[in-house]
């Protein structure tokens, strides 16, 4: 290990140490008077080095030293939320603390658990049909020009409906199980992916698809050797989109009438019983199921759209 | 220059009117526990009759709604008092909010769990296995110490019932996605008839009936408050006048409806409506002095919420929850 390696291992080193010492300084009935402007300024300093460590490791290259950085970030932010908060002490009912909410997630594992199964339903089901119908509906917009010009203002119009009117209406209509919440997921999901697979489908190069037709080929062969691939990009960019917008209009939609399982439901009834904790552990598995699903999609993105620009470096 | 008695005059009546607009400027922030209705009928008079501003008080009443909760407005500090129901309250101060009941309104309870006679249901042994619609956001905790006094599992399991979070409206009931559903005797109930039901359709528990009644609409402020000897005598003066408006919508109710339908800013309820709510609101208010609270009640909830097996609302019996200092202050 070459010297600059090393003393930026030791400055994390001492970031550990002095971060442990503060933490463990303004549990309970912490200093007052001088010696907690004290604290607060070693505070400020450590933000610093802190700062200057993260330069270093960005620099890193590799797939194991390139999450470095991003990893003593996010670290780095659990712990300063704690100490803002166990420092100030701030009431639990407005914002617990990071270790609150751990343990949140251990004790209401089992609900959390049956609450995550139950809203992934209705994503994964809302997720497909939305962006399913979205891209038959551009498939046909783009054969027919006609329905393009009537069909794509009233499919903006979809798109623009709040999720806050339309989920008490689909509870009506699909009662008040998953069907519903996947139905909210699905009109939220058709719009992006409508506009962004005709707008793929039209990005086809002019003279390739001259190529094509001196070829003899019919629409059907060019929509599926030449159209498609190159719309591609743009269908993955609305799926990604689609991934969590699928999985926030799933949780809205269970505020407005559900089984009482499920994140939404959860965050709602948690909120309202003061149990802050217990909503950011829900909160938490949301997100985290968010970034999942985005990364998968954005994996299979780059299996089936190496060939693109963007992914030369 | 030579103080004349004229000037000594004027100067002596631009303190006095100064002093006294400086008495009128006492502001007090009122949070209600739901949206502006003939179930606060008794502030709104208060108001409007001029009680609050005789006793010195300038008060602003804040609407509720939806997923609006009286005691997180209160721990957030946008309220000084607010309205809630006291399973709430005593829920919210055990985790940490030190909420304290100073007036009670209501003496009796609204709620009520109405049932379609044609999904089978006739008495609560019926329960078993059908769907039930209830309130969250606070509102849950009488139904499920009822459920928990039946012996009936609330998770979906055959041999208990099924729950749903139902929404502020009547849909579950006349769509048949549930057989019962919780009601208040004042409004949604007569939402169902008002949307076409029959009364010989329908069969109502009321929670006072099944000996599993808990407090409803009171007064409630915080320690901190109380502990400022200046906010406790303001609360006091504002106690006196909001019982004194209540009194007055008590005795004339369509006045009272009419002042509720004027400050209604969303313009969304309806006379007739309203006028019924206020005749069942009337019957909650009960006879004795009005905002007193009856010990025996608050023990009876108290014991209704600790008596959950399962999952008990409340853990341990509260203390300082409840005091009666604002309210004999109130009645100087």
């Amino acid at each position: 290990m070459n010297r600059r390696n090393a003393m930026t291992a030791l400055a994390v080193l001492v970031l550990a140490v002095i971060a442990d010492a503060l933490l463990s300084r303004v549990q309970g009935d912490g200093p007052k008077g001088a010696e907690a402007a004290a604290v607060w300024w070693l505070l400020a300093g450590w933000v610093l080095l802190l700062w200057f460590v993260l330069g270093r490791l960005a620099q890193l290259r590799g797939r194991v030293l390139g999450l470095l950085a991003p990893a003593l970030f996010g670290l780095a932010m659990l712990y300063l939320w704690e100490i803002a908060v166990v420092g100030w002490d701030v009431p639990r009912v407005l914002l617990p603390a990071p270790h609150a909410v751990g343990e949140a997630l251990a004790a209401r594992w089992g609900a959390l658990r049956a609450d995550f199964r139950q809203t992934a339903v209705s994503v994964v089901a809302g997720y497909c049909a939305g962006c399913g119908a979205g891209f038959g509906v551009a498939l046909l917009a783009d054969r027919y020009r006609l329905l393009q010009r009537g069909l794509l203002p009233l499919a903006g119009m979809a798109g623009a409906v709040p999720i806050v009117g339309i989920a008490p209406i689909m509870v009506m209509w699909f009662g008040f199980d998953w069907q519903s919440k996947a139905a909210v997921a699905a009109i939220v999901t058709f719009f992006p992916m409508l506009v962004n697979t005709l707008a793929g489908l039209a990005s086809v190069d002019a003279m390739h698809r001259d190529l094509m037709r001196t070829y003899g080929a019919g629409h059907l062969a060019t929509l599926l050797k030449l159209r498609l691939p190159s719309a591609l990009p743009f269908v993955f960019n609305a799926l990604k989109i689609n991934s969590t917008l699928a999985l926030i209009s799933a949780i809205v939609a269970e505020f407005f009438g559900s089984p009482i399982y499920g994140l939404g439901f959860r965050i709602s009834a948690e909120v309202a019983r003061m149990n802050v904790d217990v909503v950011w552990a829900a909160i938490a598995l949301a997100a985290l199921a968010g970034s999942v699903f985005y990364g998968l999609i954005a994996l299979v993105e780059r299996a089936m759209t190496f060939w693109h620009a963007s992914y030369r470096s | 220059m030579r103080i004349t008695k004229p000037t000594r005059l004027l100067t002596g009546m631009a303190l006095a009117f100064a002093a006294a607009g400086a008495q009128a400027q006492d502001k007090i922030t009122l949070q209600l526990k739901w949206v502006t209705q003939a179930q606060f009928a008794g502030y709104y008079v208060a108001k409007d009759k001029g009680f609050y501003k005789d006793a010195g008080l300038d008060v602003t009443i804040k609407a509720g709604g939806p997923d609006i909760n009286p005691s997180q407005v209160i721990a957030g500090g946008g309220a000084d008092v607010v309205v809630d129901w006291m399973p709430s309250a005593l829920a919210t101060r055990e985790k940490g909010v030190p909420l304290v009941n100073i007036a009670q309104v209501f003496q009796r309870s609204g709620m009520e769990l109405t049932c379609r006679n044609d999904s089978g249901v006739k008495t609560p042994a019926d329960f078993k296995g059908k769907t039930l619609g209830v309130w969250f956001s606070g509102n849950e905790y009488p139904f499920l110490s009822w459920m928990d006094k039946l012996g009936l599992k609330t998770n979906g399991e055959p041999d208990g019932v099924k729950v749903l979070k139902q929404g502020f409206n009547v849909d579950p009931l006349l769509q048949k996605q549930a057989a019962c559903i919780s009601t208040m005797t004042y409004n949604e109930y007569w939402q169902l008839i008002e949307a076409g039901m029959k009364p010989e359709q329908l069969t109502v528990f009321k929670y006072e009936d099944q000996g599993v009644a808990t407090l409803e609409d009171g007064l409630y402020a915080t320690e901190k408050t109380l502990a400022d000897p200046k906010m406790a005598e303001k609360l006091a003066r504002f106690v006196k006048a909001s019982m004194k408006g209540w009194d007055y919508a008590v005795k004339n109710q369509d006045e009272a409806v009419k002042i509720v339908l004027k400050n209604d800013a969303s313009g969304a309820q309806k006379e007739g409506h309203q006028k019924r709510m206020m005749g069942e609101i009337a019957k909650l208010v009960g006879t004795g002095k009005t905002g007193q609270l009856d010990m025996k009640a608050y023990e009876r909830t108290v014991d209704t919420l600790m008596n959950g097996k399962s999952d008990p609302v409340i853990t341990k019996k509260p203390v300082g929850a409840v005091t009666d200092k604002i309210f004999v202050a109130s009645q100087k």
